[in-house]
């Protein structure tokens, strides 16, 4: 896929891919000459036909781990299984600006997937667990908070989130 | 204005850079493994599983080093035909472990990977509308994966279990152009005759020269008393249909009980019932697989 500005007859760069959102990927391109921008969006249906292929727009920033497609894919597998740590979207565009937000954002994107029909069973959390986050964590970034807790402990397998589950995650998290 | 082609590159996005990396990354992975040779036939039910476990068993008690790939992701057997399901594939920065079977068998699977006897394959997505479109690339590249990622180490030959289907060998026939050669698996019915060669015919187009040939399997029935062989079908007329298809008829397998026995068990049957009627037909089978693929390598006669 290439794209022309018509005005200076210049082939469009890409400038950056964001998401997916929703299974929305964002990609950016623009004009060498004139400076035009233009952002193309692509459905959940085009996004995951791009993902299939196990290419990222705007290329690689770091090599994927081994069966990283496959492993990230799966709806359901080992829980003995290691999950690959890097990204599975289609394009992510810049690393994440802490060890938190990575996980956050691998987390945001795995929940936005939808699964086949049968559905992964999430870890479950304790009474003290939930009282732990709840009175520690803001409100408005807890949702995103639990959501990188549960792909943390659903990564190394554990079934259930504890608040040493919680120490561990934020160590890991914090560094 | 600029046509498609007057755009040098692609813009940025990078797309045919990566794909022509993981044709390289495969091909890299690959030049141990001297030969590839894929099991396929267009019906289901006649054995390819069996064929490969026991072709590739037989291959190395004759001393060769092999590796099957468990091409079929949706309905994986090949694990539990050789006794590795409990095998927990190790992820290493240099590519994934493979499970170890006899004679060190390198072993790779999608079963490997499920958590349990009942979980099919499922893929999450943004989106499962129209899955049917893209699942299909999702399999293509988790075969791809699969043999790019698993250290296979230095192999005579990597052996591929097809799922059935005929359109399966072309997918695999372009990841794979190098493979050298194919066979084509059967039972002595015309309804699998009439499936086979279709399968046959494409295998032709895609992969010239290089069908190493026909097998009829279940080609009836060995009484496990006697050892003598009993009509199991009205007729064969599989190597008629190698004959008119001009491709090398290279013999049939009898059916024996053990078989399904030794597979249920996870233990190849050829490893003890190598003097059997069809443990001496894999034996055989072995050798010509053997000697076409040392034919070809003297000939200079590699893809």
């Amino acid at each position: 896929m290439k794209f022309l500005c018509v005005t200076c007859d210049e082939a469009l760069q890409h400038q950056g891919t964001a998401g997916p959102v929703e299974g929305v990927l964002t990609v950016r391109f623009g004009c060498p000459g004139c400076g035009w921008e233009m952002a193309m969006y692509m459905n959940p249906w085009e996004t995951q036909s791009v993902r299939s292929l196990d290419v990222k727009i705007g290329g690689q920033s770091v090599p994927a781990e081994p069966m990283h497609m496959m492993r990230s894919s799966l709806s359901q597998r080992r829980e003995d299984m290691p999950q690959p740590v890097q990204m599975s979207g289609t394009g992510a565009e810049e690393a994440p600006k802490c060890p938190f937000a990575d996980v956050v954002a691998q987390a945001f994107n795995e929940t936005q997937a939808v699964a086949e029909p049968v559905a992964e069973a999430g870890p479950v959390w304790t009474v003290e667990a939930e009282k732990r986050v709840s009175e520690r964590i803001p409100s408005f970034v807890l949702p995103m908070a639990r959501m990188g807790i549960e792909k943390y402990a659903r990564e190394r397998g554990y079934r259930e989130i504890t608040p040493e589950i919680l120490d561990e995650a934020k160590d890991v998290f914090m560094g | 204005m600029k046509t498609y082609a007057d755009l040098v590159g692609d813009g940025g996005s990078n797309i045919v850079a990566q794909v022509q990396q993981q044709a390289a990354r495969l091909r890299d992975r690959l030049s141990h493994v001297h030969h590839i040779v894929g099991v396929v036939s267009g019906k289901g039910g006649v054995g390819k599983s069996a064929v490969t476990v026991n072709l590739a068993t037989a291959c190395a008690m004759q001393g060769w080093r092999v590796g099957v790939l468990d091409v079929d992701i949706n309905g994986p057997s090949i694990a539990k035909m050789l006794g590795v399901r409990s095998y927990l594939p190790k992820v290493t920065p240099n590519g994934v472990l493979p499970a170890q079977g006899p004679f060190d068998m390198r072993v790779m699977s999608m079963d490997l990977f499920l958590p349990d006897d009942a979980t099919p394959v499922l893929w999450s997505a943004p989106t499962q509308q129209d899955a049917y479109v893209w699942r299909g690339t999702m399999e293509m590249t988790t075969v791809r994966e699969m043999l790019t990622d698993t250290v296979w180490g230095e192999l005579d030959c990597l052996f591929l279990d097809l799922p059935p289907g005929p359109d399966r060998l072309p997918n695999i026939a372009g990841l794979l152009p190098f493979m050298a050669g194919v066979i084509m698996v059967t039972i002595p019915s015309q309804v699998s005759q009439l499936i086979v060669t279709k399968s046959l015919t494409l295998a032709k187009e895609v992969l010239p020269n290089r069908i190493i040939g026909l097998v009829d399997n279940m080609q009836g029935y060995a009484c496990a008393d006697c050892q003598t062989l009993r009509p199991l079908f009205p007729e064969s007329g599989s190597a008629e249909t190698a004959r008119s298809l001009q491709v090398p008829y290279i013999g049939g397998i009898p059916f024996d009980p053990a078989l399904a026995q030794s597979a249920d068990e996870g233990r190849p049957f050829v490893l003890d019932h190598a003097e059997t009627l069809a443990g001496k037909a894999f034996m055989q089978l072995a050798s010509a697989v053997q000697t076409y693929l040392q034919t070809r390598v003297s000939a200079g006669d590699t893809p």
